[in-house]
């Protein structure tokens, strides 16, 4: 373990702002501090970084006590870049990045060309190398920042923490540097501990993740076991989606604006499905608690079985026969009871054709019906034409016909104005 | 902000030049004009021994210069120089281009100690003993210590903080001094025409108890100058630079207080050249203290050699404080810098 953070207690003044905090930082470990803010971050940064000390505990830096150390020793291993700049006098930066060799210099030592040497290397990685002349009073809020990642490299550390270093950057310098520590780490064995607010962010890049919530450890582990909408509920109070793109990945998170539609309808939704090209719609339609039934489908079908699973209810034809007279009428009943009916872009065959005659009947009736389009309906038809003659038919009907099954629940929600008919 | 990018080494040869022409013209000027070839040769006489054989309007000549005009040019050099490092010294610990020994209090705090100390050996005979810059140093490190403590809060001490606790004590300080001259009775004009300051008839003693004090302060600057860099950029970045950031700053504040306490001592209150000499030579070659205080130190001795003329030329024969030259110049010119630079410096 780099770094040993036993019970530690801390804050300003009389009140702590943390409290019992114990973590342990591996070499070459990035780790993320998240939680609200005032939650204690930044303090227990600056307290793992020598400027705080703590009230109770202690810090062991590689089994020696952190506070114990003389400053610049700590600073031989230690660097800090910190939230603000604080570059008000006009040094070059050069000269700003030279101040990260002030704790490997005895007293009257001067700056000799390895130090120059690791100077410009320090530029180099951060991408700073062309604003060496330039002083610091010039920069932009986002030089400024690669600048002072930059006089920590300087520094030569062995831990490296950053408040927010992210935070004021446009996106592209805010990968630019997320892969810069990424790559340190891997071929310098830099250990990475930061304070970021972006979750994404630090999903995508930190092994671990230590979440604070009120000055007090509320959870800690790698992004997939700590990031889950129970957790963000619970420590920032607020409703997002977590999402993992491909079993495996780091998980993501989505914001969903508040709609005010969506939270005052309650539709009970048909859907003629099967074949299993279903599933995202099935998907949209169960988030929103809706009463959905299906039909006609065969027992099996993978639309039947997501349909099951979900709890829909289901007008269900047995394996590979035809739809008979009676599932049809229960179908049809299904359909009439139905806010909306939406005809899923399912191949036709002999055997379900009565589900798009049922579905024309309810659109001439006015009934509201959506049609997922994807056209080239005779790639899907395989009746010899009787299915694409009745759903060409139904597109020239007054029914809502869409792209996708987002654009159904847009239909449904009342976002979009889509023409009927 | 760089004006001049030229080496500073060569910058610091002209200067050089230039304070030493103005000692010589220094030297010379006063109710006998010694033209400035004569005070050379006349200082050449002795380093090869042939003074001794100085008669008649030559060895007047040379008794001026060396008791009378030489210490008093040589006094106010090296004050110049101490009020520019101190006022450099402050400005780079507060982070502020506008510190300066008076805002903060230590001039206030040096005058009380050495009108104290006036009033106090004044009637005993040993007015101008070693003891007043003594006690002007002790007050003045009082001063920053009670400024310090009282702007203190959870182990840091704010800029802002700093400066409302100077204002705060300079003004009780200032009372405390008015208090004191209100009580001296037949010594207050004596008081009164030092407090504002001047190097008129101050003689060699007054160099040997300046020099210490001014010694000790302008070597610990200059030990401290990288560190002083690093606390420009901000108390807690300069920890995480390693610096140790409460003992630079109790060595820094001590220097400049006896910085301050020899130089309020010997010359008085004189205001202006802490603030302007630092804040133009940081306009000129940048913040670096490394550069910035040598080069403070080379242009504080010359603004007041050159000031010093002027207060005796201006109105000669009679002539004046040169407190109020340093302020007659430096007034506006501060002014006119703070105009320019408004935006660089509230930004």
């Amino acid at each position: 373990m780099i770094l040993d953070v036993m019970g530690v207690t801390c804050g300003y003044g009389s009140a702590a702002v943390l409290e019992d905090v114990t973590l342990k930082v591996a070499r070459g470990e990035m780790l993320g501090i998240v939680g609200p803010n005032g939650s204690g971050k930044s303090t227990l940064l600056k307290a793992m970084s020598r400027v705080l000390p703590p009230r109770q505990g202690s810090i062991l830096l590689q089994e020696n006590d952190l506070y114990q150390m003389r400053p610049s020793r700590a600073a031989q291993h230690l660097a800090v870049v910190p939230q603000e700049a604080g570059l008000d006098f006009p040094f070059t930066v050069e000269a700003v990045v030279m101040m990260g060799r002030i704790p490997h210099l005895k007293r009257f030592q001067r700056e000799g060309p390895r130090d120059r040497e690791i100077v410009r290397a320090a530029l180099r990685q951060t991408n700073t190398l062309e604003l060496a002349e330039r002083l610091v009073t010039e920069l932009s809020g986002g030089e400024k920042q690669r600048v002072l990642i930059a006089r920590a490299l300087a520094q030569e550390p062995e831990v490296l923490f950053l408040d927010e270093p992210t935070s004021f950057l446009d996106l592209n310098y805010q990968i630019e540097i997320m892969e810069l520590l990424n790559r340190l780490r891997y071929e310098q064995g830099l250990t990475v501990v930061m304070v970021v607010h972006d979750l994404n962010l630090a999903s995508q890049y930190c092994d671990n993740l230590l979440v604070i919530k009120n000055g007090r450890i509320f959870t800690a582990g790698n992004p997939t076991q700590v990031l889950n909408e129970d957790l963000i509920r619970e420590v920032y109070g607020c409703e997002v989606k977590v999402e993992q793109r491909h079993p495996g990945s780091r998980p993501m998170l989505v914001i969903q604006p508040f709609n005010h539609h969506r939270n005052n309808i309650h539709l009970r939704v048909h859907v003629v499905g099967g074949g299993g090209c279903c599933g995202l719609l099935f998907h949209h339609l169960q988030e929103r608690s809706w009463e959905v039934t299906c039909g006609v489908v065969n027992i099996g079908d993978s639309d039947w079985q997501e349909a099951k699973r979900l709890g829909f209810g289901v007008v269900e034809a047995a394996p590979f026969s035809e739809i008979s007279l009676e599932e049809d009428q229960l179908n049809r009943q299904a359909m009439l009871q139905a806010d909306y009916i939406i005809l899923a872009p399912i191949p036709f065959g002999i055997g379900n054709l009565p589900n798009l005659g049922a579905v024309l009947d309810m659109a001439e009736r006015g009934a509201p019906v959506i049609v997922i389009d994807e056209g080239q309906i005779a790639q899907r038809d395989y009746t010899g034409g009787q299915a694409a003659a009745i759903y060409n038919r139904l597109l020239r009907s007054r029914v809502y016909a869409v792209p996708d099954s987002a654009q159904a629940m847009a239909v449904m929600e009342g976002d979009t104005e889509f023409a009927r008919g | 902000m760089q004006l001049v990018n030229k080496p500073v080494s060569l910058i610091m040869f002209f200067l050089s030049l230039l304070l030493l022409l103005l000692v010589i013209l220094g030297i010379g000027i006063g109710a006998v004009w010694i033209p400035p070839l004569e005070v050379l040769s006349l200082a050449g006489g002795h380093l090869d021994g042939s003074s001794a054989a100085y008669q008649g309007q030559m060895l007047s000549h040379d008794i001026i210069i060396w008791s009378i005009r030489l210490p008093r040019v040589l006094l106010g050099a090296m004050v110049g120089t101490s009020l520019s490092v101190a006022g450099a010294i402050f400005q780079g610990l507060f982070r502020n281009p506008m510190a300066d020994p008076y805002v903060i209090g230590v001039s206030s705090g040096s005058a009380l100690g050495a009108v104290a100390a006036i009033l106090l050996l004044g009637s005993t005979g040993l007015r101008y003993s070693y003891s007043i810059p003594a006690f002007a140093f002790v007050c003045a490190i009082l001063t920053i210590f009670l400024v310090y403590s009282l702007a203190r809060t959870g182990g840091k001490v704010p800029v802002m903080t700093l400066l409302l606790a100077g204002i705060a004590v300079n003004s009780f300080l200032s009372a405390l001094q008015s208090l004191a001259m209100f009580y001296s009775g037949d010594q207050m004009h004596q008081v009164v025409f030092w407090l504002l300051g001047g190097f008129s008839s101050r003689g060699w003693e007054y160099i040997w108890m300046f020099m210490p004090y001014a010694l000790i302060g302008t070597v610990i600057a200059f030990i401290y100058a990288r560190e002083l860099n690093g606390m420009l950029i901000g108390e807690e970045q300069a920890q995480h630079l390693g610096i140790d950031v409460e003992r630079v700053k109790i060595m820094l504040l001590t220097a400049s207080a006896l910085l301050v306490g020899a130089s309020v001592s010997v010359s008085g209150l004189i205001g202006f050249v802490g603030l302007i000499i630092p804040h133009v030579v940081r306009l000129l070659i940048g913040p670096d203290h490394r550069k910035l205080l040598p080069m403070v130190a080379l242009t504080g001795a010359i603004f007041m050699v050159g000031a010093d003329i002027l207060a005796r030329t201006i109105i000669a024969p009679e002539e004046l404080p040169v407190g109020v030259v340093t302020a007659l110049i430096g007034g506006p010119f501060f002014i006119y810098l703070l105009r320019r630079h408004k935006t660089a410096l509230y930004k």
